[in-house]
C-alpha cells in the first residue's frame, strides 16, 4: 500500500451535493472534467434508455415507492420525469392511458435501468465525497511525469 | 398477416411517441437489454476506478463482457438447480 492511501481522507460535501444535482458535476468541480463527462454520459445513458424503453410511466413516485428510492438518487432528473408522469401522463383519459401505461417486461426493464442509474450515481456521490487520494496521485503523475521521476 | 391486423400494427407504429409510449417490441426480447444495461454500469464504474483514461474504453468493454458472462453463468446455474437438482430431492408425502 502506498503512503498516499494512508493519509486521512477529507470529505467534500459540496462536490457530493453537486454530484446528486447533476450526474458528473461533482467530479467537474473536483477538477476532473473528463471523468465527470464520462460519468454524466453513463448515468444519462441509463436514464434515457430506461425512459425510452419503459416510457415515462416507469418512474412513479406514488405507485413504485421502493423503486423510486433508488431512482431518486439520479437527482432532479428523476423528480422531473416523475412530475411529468404525475401531472401530464396520469390525468389523461383511460383510452390514452392504455397506450402510455407500460406493463410486463418492458416496465420491469425500464424501471430497472433508471433505478440502476440512481444506485450507480450513489457510488459516484460517495466517490466525489471521499475523492480517493490514490487516484488523484495517479492522475497527477500521469499529467506531469517529470516531477514524479526519482532524482538521480 | 390479415389486413385488419396489418392496419392496426401500422397505425400503432405511427401513433408511437418516444419516451411517452413504451417500446413493446422488448416484451419478448427483454433479455437483449442486458447488453446496454451492463455497458452503462461499466461506463460509470470505470470512469471512477481506472487510473489511466487511455485504457478506459478497453476496460469498459472488458467489464461489460464480464457482467454479461456472469449473468449467463448465474442463469445456467439456476437452470441446473431448477431442472435437475430440485427434482432429485426426496418428496415428503407426509406419511
Amino acid at each position: 500500500m502506498t503512503s498516499s492511501r494512508q493519509q486521512p481522507t477529507e470529505l467534500h460535501f459540496g462536490p457530493a451535493i453537486l454530484a446528486w444535482l447533476w450526474p458528473g458535476l461533482g467530479h467537474f468541480s473536483l477538477g476532473r472534467p473528463k471523468r465527470g463527462g464520462l460519468i454524466m454520459f453513463g448515468v444519462l445513458f441509463l436514464v434515457v434508455s430506461g425512459v425510452l424503453i419503459g416510457g415515462i410511466d416507469c418512474v412513479d413516485r406514488r405507485e413504485d415507492k421502493l423503486w423510486f428510492l433508488a431512482q431518486g438518487l439520479c437527482g432532479p432528473i428523476a423528480f422531473g420525469v416523475d412530475y411529468v408522469n404525475q401531472n401530464l401522463i396520469k390525468p389523461q383519459p383511460e383510452e390514452q392511458r392504455l397506450l402510455t401505461r407500460s406493463l410486463g417486461h418492458v416496465n420491469e426493464m425500464g424501471t430497472l435501468f433508471v433505478a440502476l442509474a440512481g444506485l450507480m450515481n450513489l457510488v459516484v456521490i460517495l466517490d466525489a465525497l471521499v475523492d480517493s487520494p490514490h487516484l488523484r496521485e495517479a492522475e497527477r503523475s500521469a499529467r506531469c511525469p517529470k516531477e514524479h521521476r526519482p532524482k538521480p | 398477416m390479415p389486413k385488419g391486423a396489418q392496419t392496426q400494427a401500422v397505425s400503432s407504429l405511427l401513433a408511437y411517441i418516444p419516451f411517452v409510449h413504451p417500446i413493446n417490441f422488448f416484451q419478448d426480447w427483454w433479455w437483449v437489454l442486458l447488453l446496454p444495461l451492463s455497458f452503462g454500469i461499466a461506463v460509470i464504474y470505470k470512469a471512477m476506478r481506472v487510473e489511466k483514461l487511455s485504457r478506459y474504453w478497453r476496460q469498459v468493454a472488458v467489464l461489460t463482457v464480464q457482467i454479461v458472462l456472469g449473468m449467463i453463468g448465474l442463469a445456467l446455474a439456476l437452470m441446473v438447480l431448477v431442472q435437475w437438482v430440485i427434482p432429485l430431492l426426496p418428496v415428503d408425502n407426509g406419511n
